[in-house]
Parts: structure tokens; C-alpha cells; sequence
């Protein structure tokens, strides 16, 4: 069935030599997997629109389609498609080809309470699919984009097929714990408190407010006026705590957005594209956006808010004093409106 | 360092961090608005374009509850990536499709439903030693 866009539709018209030629070489290797060219083209199609489409400010070229086509993992969707129709072969190869794999993953994650067996026999299931909509069976299979490897978003469905098994074991749920979750990010932040002598006693208590809004008025515009990979690396470190090897993971394929958007300018990457993203290129990353972002902070503080650099001192000592209070900026911000 | 002695790098990172943490700037999104995990399973991979990775980059700066789920997955990627380093996959026991889908759909279906996925033996047989005749293994 096509697509209810118009546009989309004939996007995926002007590039049907290229789905088809895509097609043809997954038929050639599974030939018995009975996928038709149209379920495989709807599947495509489906893919073209999450990634390329929705979300996007202008639709892409047809180039730019040809180019998604031939970057999906076509072997992989070719098998997906084919379970989620129920192919028996197609389900024998994933059974031979992940089992392996699923297995071994579950006891990773598997909590003593949840032995990896009831896991496994849960995904399986679900893989399968057992609601039926429409006279359809609505098989998790069909959720796989062919953007990423079928192991890739194998491990997403365990981990989430975990998360509710704890739901409903456990009636509230924390996604913490599942792997370890104290970063490097949690540890050096640590709050110490700083002796300010005097000095605090001098400030009253309404230049006090002044100052604490201001810091977090010119904290909040800074952190905006940072594009989104910066804004993420800084989150993934400081929020969620992931540790700068973890961060180095995500950025280490070739075609990782976040390592195109911190290198773009970078000559050691025009010199070598391939090279290995170590926790020292993070910690790299991280400093040049700390520095982006403490300019504008300042800036902020004495443009917009007509601070003295002693002044802004004093917002950078109250504010580091503030955070024995873990609710100081929500209370801050909640008073702001 | 500035002249009153106060490392302003510092205290802003501590600052910066705790702002951060307290998550005041996350939107709160519908259900259906949340990434779904083929996504977020492509973007962990780092298998998206520019182009593709744009919009989740966006949410994941926007919501916290897909940016924990990223970053859970980011950490098990790693965890595991390890782990299958130090022990390389071992070849599962030979299985046949069938008795793992109609065993598991068996018990939470009842029987019935698990006979959809009775096929023919020898089909199954072929296509294994096809597949031992190619030496194929993972
Ligand atoms: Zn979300």
C-alpha cells in the first residue's frame, strides 16, 4: 500500500531502479523468504518517511532517497520483513543467525529475579506478535527501519522487553541500574563548599536574588544559544553521566553525525577521516564547548545584565555555593513564571 | 584564573553541571511523540546521516525520558561490546524453529495457537544441511 503522501509516493516512484536493484540482490540471497517487491517497497517506503521526511523542514531529493536506500542494511530488513510475514524460513534463519546472540545479551541483563529464558521466550513473542489489528498480526518485526544492524535493534527490544517485565514486577519502574550508571560526569561535579568569608554577609539579601536570577537567566541563554550536539554532548556528560569512553562509542562510526559536527573544521579529520575517537578527543569536545559557553555566559551577564566582572565573580561563587541546595534552580525557575 | 584568585572555569563547570542535572529545561512530549527504539537503536549505532540525526538530536536535547533510554543503551552497547570481546559467540545448539516458537507460544497462547508454526520436518532438515554443507556458522 502506498504511502498517503503524494510527494513521498513519488519520490519513491523516481527512485524505484534503485529500491528494485536493492530488492533484486536480497531476493537473489533469500530467494525462499517469499517477500514480495511490493511489501518490501512499502517497508522502504516507511523507512524513507521516519528518517527523511518527518521532522524535516524541507522533503529530500530524490538523490538523497537513492542514497538512504543503498545505506539501509538491506539483508537484515529482507529478514525482518519476511518474519514479520510469518516466512518459515525466514524464522529459521533469525532463529540460527540472533538466538545466539539474544541469549547471551538477556544474561547480561537479566536481574536474578528474571531468569534470560522467561526474557527470550518474551521477545520471541513479541517478535512474532500476537494482537492482531485489522486481521493483521502485528509483529514487532515490522517496527525495523534497516537503519541500523538487526543486533543493534535487537538489544533496544530486550532492554525495553526488561524495562517492562521490572514494570510489572515492580509497579514503578526505574530504567536506572539496568548497566552502571555512575559516570564521570556525576563525580567530578561534586559539590564542595566554598568559604566565602565575610563577604557574603555584605551582599544583602536583595542583590543576592539579583544575582542568583541573573546567573540563571544568563546560564539558560547560554545553554540555548549552544547548537544541539553541543547541547547533547554536554547532557549525555553532566546529566546522564556517561563516561567519556561511552561518549566515544557513540561518536566512533565514520558516519557519526556528532564526530562530522565537533570535526567539520578540524584538519586532523580532513587528514584522516577513519582515525579512532579516544576519550581524550571527548574531553577535547567538551572543553572547547565549556569555553563557548562560559563567553557567553559572561557576556550575558554584563550585557544583558549590566554586571561588573567582579559581580559576575561574586553570581559564579553564590551560584557554586547554591548547589548544596539540588532544587535552588527549579525553585529559581519556578519563581521566575 | 583572574585576579581575585577565583578559577571561573571551574566553578562555572560545577555550576553548568548542576543546572544541567536539575533537568529544568526538558519538555515533557506525549507518548507517541517519544522516539521509538528502532530509532534510537540507529542513532546509538551512529548509523544516521547528518540529515537523519537532526531531528533526534533535537528531542534528545528536549527529553530527558528518550535521552536516558539513549544513554542506558549507549552504556550496554559498550558494556556488551566488551564483554563479546573477551568470550567470542558461541555457536548455538542446532534448534529447529519451530519447537522454540510453538514451545514458547504453546505456554502463553495455549497449544492451539502454537501449531502455526508446524512445518514440514523436512524442509527444515534441507535447509540445515544446506547450510553445514556451506559450513555457514556465526
Ligand atoms: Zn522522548
Amino acid at each position: 500500500m502506498p504511502s498517503d503522501d503524494p510527494q513521498l509516493n513519488n519520490l519513491i516512484r523516481e527512485c524505484s531502479d534503485t529500491i528494485a536493484e536493492v530488492y533484486e540482490a536480497c531476493v537473489a540471497s533469500q530467494p525462499n523468504f517469499g517477500v514480495s517487491s511490493d511489501s518490501f517497497t512499502e517497508s522502504v517506503t516507511d523507512s524513507v518517511s521516519k528518517f527523511l521526511c518527518s521532522g524535516q523542514e524541507n522533503p529530500p531529493s530524490a538523490d538523497e532517497v537513492r542514497e538512504f536506500v543503498r545505506s539501509i542494511r538491506s539483508d537484515d530488513l529482507f529478514l525482518a520483513i519476511a518474519c514479520a510475514e510469518g516466512n518459515e524460513r525466514a524464522w529459521w534463519e533469525f532463529d540460527h543467525q540472533h538466538r545466539g546472540y539474544l541469549e547471551r545479551i538477556s544474561r547480561h541483563l537479566a536481574s536474578t529475579d528474571l531468569s534470560a529464558q522467561e526474557v527470550i521466550d518474551l521477545v520471541y513473542v513479541e517478535l512474532y506478535g500476537t494482537r492482531v489489528v485489522d486481521g493483521v498480526r502485528m509483529s514487532k518485526f515490522a517496527t525495523y527501519s534497516g537503519k541500523g544492524s538487526i543486533r543493534g535493534w535487537l538489544r533496544t527490544v530486550i532492554w525495553h522487553a526488561l524495562v517492562d517485565l521490572h514494570r510489572a514486577s515492580h509497579d514503578e519502574v526505574s530504567l536506572d541500574g539496568m548497566t552502571e550508571n555512575v559516570g564521570e560526569g556525576y563525580t567530578h561535579s561534586t559539590f564542595k563548599n566554598k568559604d566565602l568569608g565575610g563577604e557574603d554577609q555584605m551582599i544583602d539579601h536583595l542583590a543576592h536574588e539579583k544575582y542568583r536570577k541573573a546567573t540563571l537567566d544568563s546560564i539558560r541563554t547560554s545553554f540555548s544559544s549552544l547548537d544541539d550536539h553541543e547541547k547533547l554532548l554536554l547532557l549525555y556528560y553532566h546529566s546522564e553521566g556517561l563516561k567519556l569512553r561511552e561518549i566515544a562509542r557513540l561518536a566512533e562510526s565514520p558516519g557519526s553525525p556528532l564526530r562530522d559536527w565537533f570535526q567539520r573544521r578540524s584538519a586532523a579529520r580532513e587528514k584522516d577521516p577513519s582515525a579512532r575517537i579516544h576519550e581524550s578527543t571527548i574531553m577535547r569536545w567538551l572543553d572547547k564547548t565549556y569555553k563557548l559557553i562560559l563567553e557567553r555566559f559572561c557576556s550575558e551577564l554584563s550585557g544583558k545584565h549590566g554586571l561588573k566582572q567582579e559581580e559576575i565573580d561574586v553570581c559564579l561563587e553564590l551560584a557554586t555555593r547554591d548547589l548544596a541546595d539540588p532544587d535552588i534552580y527549579r525553585n529559581l525557575a519556578s519563581n521566575a513564571g | 584564573m583572574n585576579n581575585k584568585g577565583i578559577d571561573r572555569d571551574e566553578l562555572f563547570r560545577e555550576i553548568l553541571s548542576a543546572y544541567l542535572r536539575s533537568d529544568i529545561a526538558a519538555i515533557e512530549f506525549e507518548d507517541r511523540d517519544h522516539l521509538d527504539g528502532d530509532t534510537i537503536a540507529a542513532f546509538v549505532e551512529g548509523n544516521l546521516s547528518e540529515r537523519e540525526a537532526r531531528p533526534v538530536n533535537s528531542h534528545l536535547v528536549d527529553c530527558s525520558f528518550c535521552r536516558h533510554r539513549s544513554a542506558e543503551l549507549i552504556r550496554l552497547d559498550l558494556e556488551f561490546a566488551e564483554e563479546s570481546a573477551k568470550a567470542p559467540e558461541a555457536k548455538p545448539a542446532p534448534t529447529k524453529v519451530s519447537d522454540v516458537l510453538s514451545g514458547i507460544l504453546g505456554k502463553i497462547l495455549g497449544a492451539g495457537e502454537g501449531a502455526v508454526f508446524a512445518h514440514q520436518e523436512d524442509e527444515t532438515k534441507e535447509e540445515e544441511d544446506r547450510k553445514d554443507d556451506r559450513g555457514e556458522s556465526e
